[in-house]
């Protein structure tokens, strides 16, 4: 989501302004034509896009699971489940998985037992580094089994580009393209990692965990932003870091992550999207041969736990080794709530472009922001989510001057000053947005397995579109009184350490 | 929070008529092992692979050929003003894209302006032109769901266009009017220099870039134009007629290079383009000179400061390669070994096989202009720097070493084959691919005979490769991360330079020379010298007392162990915030927490030691004073007397009776200001303790405004 919000930046606020398309109501329903749907008896849905601009095809799978799922105690499983995906299968990656498989097993009862141990009230040191070290040798004994990073390989020696996974809060993805001719090894390497998941190198894996968390949390806005979730969330789990609490992934076990993959990896909760040059007949096929055999399952449980009302405003601040930040956010709704699209309006009128009321206040007359970006959706949108304000200062400029800026204009906002056609052209620009997102096989994939995935239908995303239409000024006026209201705001900073250490130094001396 | 895994970042791809088969190897090996011997095969029996092991599912697939592509044609011409166009229709949506290429860029700037280029690339779109103002163009397009915008880089200019079909002709008018009469008004100048001046302060508050640049400068030359940084001075000194005359230069019609794709009529498209860009004036052509990388291959240890960070970036590296040798394509082969991706062998032991890192990635870069660099960077916990450090060399060396195998040189080959047709699989992909050639003055077939170079590597080639173009031995290495965790690491690698990467400060080293009286003024500066020390030997100096700051009253007590130490106490709105600084180090303790001074504070506790009266009366004799006569403040008459410390200009006024220095006067950067700015000390209440004098009020301005008030309740001497 920070690459989110910094994307945000990029357009609004660099100059390098992407590239507006349009999109007019007949280009959308073209569109629509295009897709074919279908879904397996076992609930797995699929979404073929035939684009035959080149031989080359998208492939995306969306799972309905992220880090907001994650059980207490287990934040960042999600995200090393992802990890695991990349490691093989029962016959991918491995010398010999008979054998292999027992020792993981044997390897995954020493480590529960020395967590056991070490959660004990006056663990038993000596016990400890017994079991720490039965576990070590296990490790290295099922390491033995190992062909390594031997799935990707095959993806790439076959062409594969641009192969990833993301995991947010809201969902994981998983995606890569081939040349048209290979598609049936995509058919087969997605369909036997989901079905037959391996919790290879599990444990070392969560050390490479450790250095991607490590290289977030080196970055002055990666802190504040983690930071600013736990800060403003207190009961529902946008507040947890998705990379998982430094005690969380120690706590991890193979067993843990085995149930979550079992519960949420089912096949009414995956969506697969397919772009590019296939026939959908044909994609049926492979799919029903592939896929077919993967077990139904009950749908997965929902996320219980709302975010209680905030009663008052929260603050904190950062004394860093970094110049300034200022995040600012407020609670509002999640993607299919009624006010959703006059709160995503009202981000672009105040800072989608160049003639946004944010943009040309503060970075044009008043020069007191490097950047400045304002939306609603972070840092997901499958729940309460919140309408988020970041700004960069200028040099001299502090965040208090950004902060009542910012709050300044909000304050216009709800007493009705936004002109009719601020809000058109929002509209506009959200519409090309679309079609600019829908200009590529992987952004096609991507986009629809996304909107069918985790809001049931792919649909929604040119629906969405059309309400935007519905929205008034008025609405705009109504959402920000609504919500953008000072007990419902969160505000984050960062401010520069050595400034002012030195500062007092320079005053109390001569 | 996004967690991504690695790209790989060199994907070299090919049309689609080059696929080969890539199970081939796969195939022969299972066949092998069905007869029971398949050298080199990593199924021994020993696992009873035969028994217990099943065949993957997709090794049994048999892939159809690759459908055919027609790779559009793209159309040339050039009008008689020198503009070259690059036309393809593609008509899925109804919209059409222009890329202007205008051969320019930074390399073409001093390094006392560098800035210039990006500066002017900026502003030729937001000021507008004489005929539609820049608020008026960007309602416009946003209005209409268009976009133009400009840029310049290091080696190119661009600028764009992208709008509906039916816009077109519309707007094309004005795309060339802001091409050709931009306004470049001094106000959007101003604005554009202070993003620039922002974007340098905060050039240091990632580890990463820091690394980046940092490296540059070790394999370019920190003096280069591949290394220089763009500094605040050379912002300030970069003028409206430099940027007027950049543009001017440069965005002629000899220069560029226009492409066009979209939903279009070609013929009546070409029409359009020799009426439009027929106007614009020919000029002349850039002569784009890149000075030679005269490198010395050589083994460097090198370290940046980093406390707030939680992993030691490491990079490793020498000078890399131009694009035009025809090692080229062997290269990238060695290149892909090494750094490609998941199947890459840094990767491999990086990452996987040693769990050091999540993306450790590389590079032997071979530029079209200029030599690019190899490198390999990982970033890794403090504790693991120099095992991570081995590991790397270790890799390259065994490349020199042991050949590659078949079966991995045969793995490298699919991976570039097979994926060539990614390199056309759009028709903007087509256009831009022949416009940069052009550019760089590759052959249009450069992709081809990279393509056919690749087929024709062999395993001997590689290692040629690594032998003539790796040196392990001398390599330059630089980490960026925090001395304290990393402790002793880096020593075993020879002496440890480090770096220092605070932001020069405009002003910095260029102090007026001052001219008065010299003999007078050493006269004057002993008396204050004997007026505020008389009689004593000062080691040690402690004063209390209450700083007002901000409306605030913050008790604090400061200790100065002479020459070169300080401690200080303030009882803050934060709590107690403890300083301490000794010998060019220094740490701030608040709570229980201690944590080292960031240089730029370490810096400015030495520069106030050394500019304290104290330091002055104590260093008479060498601080070269200069009566300048004398000046009136509220009424009194003092002596002026100019001292130098560590390069920069001290006045003083001296009471004429006391001889104590009621004001000192100085410049200094503030980094919030971005600026010098004039500090102003007044002090008074004189007191004498054990023969040491000390102002019991001192009032500091700066630039004319009161920041602070201190007042002392005490002050011992060398107690």
């Amino acid at each position: 989501m920070l690459r989110r919000a910094l994307q945000l930046f990029c357009v609004v606020l660099l100059g390098v302004c992407f590239a507006y398309q349009p999109a007019n109501a007949q280009s959308l329903e073209e569109f629509e034509k295009k897709v074919t749907e279908f879904t397996l008896d076992n609930g797995l849905t699929f979404l073929i896009i035939e684009r035959p601009v080149a031989p080359v095809v998208s492939f995306a799978t969306y799972v309905n699971v992220g880090g907001a799922n994650e059980p207490v105690g287990h934040t960042g499983m999600a995200h090393i489940f992802e990890h695991m995906a990349f490691k093989g299968t029962h016959t991918i990656g491995t010398k010999n998985w008979n054998k292999e498989q027992k020792v993981l097993q044997q390897m995954d009862e020493t480590y529960q037992k020395w967590l056991a141990e070490k959660y004990k009230p006056e663990p038993d040191s000596a016990r400890m580094d017994t079991l720490w070290s039965q576990f070590k040798d296990l490790q290295e004994e099922a390491g033995q089994y190992v062909k390594n990073n031997e799935f990707a390989q095959i993806i790439d020696r076959n062409g594969g580009t641009g192969m990833n996974a993301s995991t947010g809060y809201d969902r994981t993805n998983y995606f890569y393209s081939l040349p048209e001719n290979r598609k049936e090894l995509w058919f087969s390497l997605e369909s036997d990692r989901f079905k037959n998941p391996v919790f290879r190198e599990f444990y070392k894996e969560k050390n490479v965990v450790r250095e991607e968390k490590r290289r977030s949390e080196s970055q002055p806005i990666g802190r504040l932003i983690q930071e600013f979730l736990t800060v403003a969330y207190t009961a529902h789990p946008y507040g947890r870091p998705n990379i998982g609490w430094e005690s969380d992934i120690t706590a991890t076990t193979i067993e843990d992550t085995r149930d979550f993959y079992e519960t949420y990896y089912v096949p009414n909760n995956i969506t697969i999207a397919i772009a590019g040059d296939i026939k959908p007949d044909r994609a049926k096929e492979l799919a029903k041969e592939y896929f077919g055999d993967m077990k139904s399952a009950p749908e997965p449980p929902p996320v219980f736990t709302k975010e209680p009302e905030q009663r008052g405003e929260r603050r904190f601040t950062i004394q860093g080794q970094s110049q300034p930040f200022l995040v600012m956010g407020y609670h509002t709704v999640p993607e299919d709530h009624p006010d959703f699209q006059a709160l995503q309006l009202l981000g672009n009128v105040l800072s989608g472009g160049r003639t946004s009321i944010l943009y040309k206040r503060m970075v044009e007359k008043e020069q007191t922001a490097l950047q400045v970006g304002a939306f609603n959706g972070f840092p997901g949108t499958k729940f309460e989510t919140m309408f988020a304000t970041l700004a960069i200062p200028n040099r001299e400029v502090d965040v208090d001057t950004l902060e009542s800026t910012i709050l300044e204009e909000i304050e216009n906002i709800k007493n009705g000053e936004i002109p009719k056609e601020a809000l058109d052209r929002a509209r506009t620009n959200a519409r090309a947005n679309l079609i600019r997102s829908l200009d590529s096989n992987s952004g096609i994939a991507q986009t629809l397995a996304s909107a069918e995935a985790l809001r049931g239908n792919w649909k929604k995303v040119f629906s969405d579109i059309e309400k935007l239409q519905e929205v008034t000024v008025d609405d705009l006026q109504r959402v920000a009184k609504k919500y953008l209201i000072k007990k419902n705001r969160t505000v984050g900073t960062i401010v520069t350490e050595s400034e002012e250490s030195s500062e007092e130094v320079a005053d109390a001396k001569q | 929070m996004q967690s991504n895994k690695p790209l790989s970042k060199n994907l070299f791809i090919t049309k689609a008529n080059n696929i080969m088969k890539s199970l081939r190897l796969s195939v022969v090996c299972l066949l092998a092992i069905l007869v029971g011997s398949c050298a080199g095969t990593k199924q021994t029996s020993e696992n009873n692979s035969q028994q217990s092991q099943e065949t993957a599912a997709y090794e049994n697939i048999n892939f159809p050929a690759l459908n055919d592509f027609q790779k559009p044609e793209v159309e040339t011409f050039t009008t008689s003003n020198g503009v070259t166009f690059f036309l393809v229709e593609d008509n899925e949506l109804p919209l059409v894209d222009v890329n202007v290429n205008v051969r320019t860029g930074g390399v073409l700037v001093p390094n006392d302006k560098a800035g210039l280029a990006s500066v002017t690339g900026t502003v030729i779109r937001s000021g507008g032109t004489k005929n539609i103002s820049s608020d008026s163009l960007n309602t416009l397009l946003e209005n209409n769901a268009a976009s133009m915008e400009t840029g310049i880089s290091f080696t190119s200019g661009g600028a764009s266009m992208n709008v509906l079909k039916e816009d077109f002709d519309r707007m094309l008018p004005i795309f060339i009017d802001l091409l050709t009469n931009p306004v470049l008004p001094k106000e959007k100048i101003e604005l554009a220099k202070k993003q620039q001046k922002s974007a340098i302060s905060r050039r240091n508050d990632n580890a990463q870039q820091i690394a980046s640049r940092v490296f540059d400068q070790l394999i370019y030359g920190e003096n280069s134009v591949y290394g220089r940084n763009t500094e605040y001075e050379s912002i300030n000194n970069i003028t409206r007629e430099d940027i007027v005359n950049f543009h001017k230069n440069h965005f002629v019609g000899q220069n560029m290079m226009v492409g066009v794709v979209g939903d279009f009529d070609a013929s009546a498209m070409k029409q359009k383009l020799q009426e439009s860009f027929g106007e614009i004036p020919a000029g002349e052509k850039t002569n784009l000179d890149f000075p030679d990388v005269d490198y010395e291959y050589e083994s460097t240890i090198n370290y940046v400061e980093k406390s707030d960070v939680e992993q030691s970036i490491v990079l490793m590296g020498h000078i890399g390669g131009m694009r035009d040798n025809p090692d080229y394509a062997k290269l990238q082969v060695m290149n892909k070994v090494l750094s490609g991706g998941f199947s890459g062998r840094i990767l491999q032991v990086i990452r996987t096989e040693l769990g050091l890192a999540y993306s450790p990635d590389g590079q032997f870069g071979m530029n079209s202009f200029y030599p690019g660099k190899f490198y390999v960077q990982v970033r890794t916990k403090p504790s693991t720097t120099s095992e991570v450090i081995d590991a790397v060399r270790k890799e390259l060396k065994r490349l020199q070493n042991e050949p590659i195998t078949e079966e991995e040189l045969q793995n490298t080959k699919d991976q570039i084959l097979n994926s060539a047709v990614f390199q056309y699989d759009s028709y903007e992909k087509v256009l831009s691919q022949q416009m940069s050639y052009a550019y760089r003055g590759l052959p249009r077939d450069a992709f081809n005979q990279y393509i056919e170079g690749v087929k024709n590597t062999t395993v001997k080639d590689v290692q040629n490769m690594a032998q003539q173009y790796l040196h392990p031995d001398s390599l330059q290495i630089l980490v960026v991360g925090n001395k304290e965790e990393i402790g002793e690491q880096l020593q075993k690698y020879g002496d440890v330079n480090t770096i220092d990467v605070s932001i020069p400060e405009p002003g910095e080293g260029q102090q007026q020379v001052v001219e008065g009286d010299a003999q007078q003024g050493a006269k004057l500066l002993s008396q204050m010298a004997d007026a505020v020390i008389s009689d004593t030997e000062i080691n040690t100096l402690t004063i209390s007392g209450q700083a007002m700051m901000r409306g605030q009253k913050m008790p604090m007590t400061m200790t100065i162990d002479f020459p070169d130490a300080v401690t200080q106490t303030i009882q803050g709105p934060m709590g107690k915030v403890q300083l301490n600084y000794a010998d060019g180090s220094g740490t701030m303790k608040m709570g229980e927490q201690e944590r080292p001074l960031p240089p730029q504070s370490i810096k400015a506790m030495k520069s106030m030691l050394n500019k304290s009266f104290i330091s002055i009366a104590r260093n008479a004799g060498s601080m070269n004073p200069q009566f300048l006569g004398t000046e009136k403040v509220n009424g009194t008459t003092y002596n002026k007397v100019t001292v130098s410390v560590e390069g920069s200009n001290i006045t003083l006024l001296l009471d004429q009776e006391t001889n104590y220095p009621d004001v000192m006067r100085y410049k200094q950067f503030s980094p919030q200001a971005g600026k010098q700015v004039t500090i102003e000390n007044l002090n008074s209440n004189w007191t004498i303790v054990d023969g040491v004098a000390y102002p019991y009020k001192q009032v500091t301005k700066q630039d004319g405004n009161k920041a602070s008030e201190v007042t002392y309740e005490s002050h011992k001497v060398n107690e």
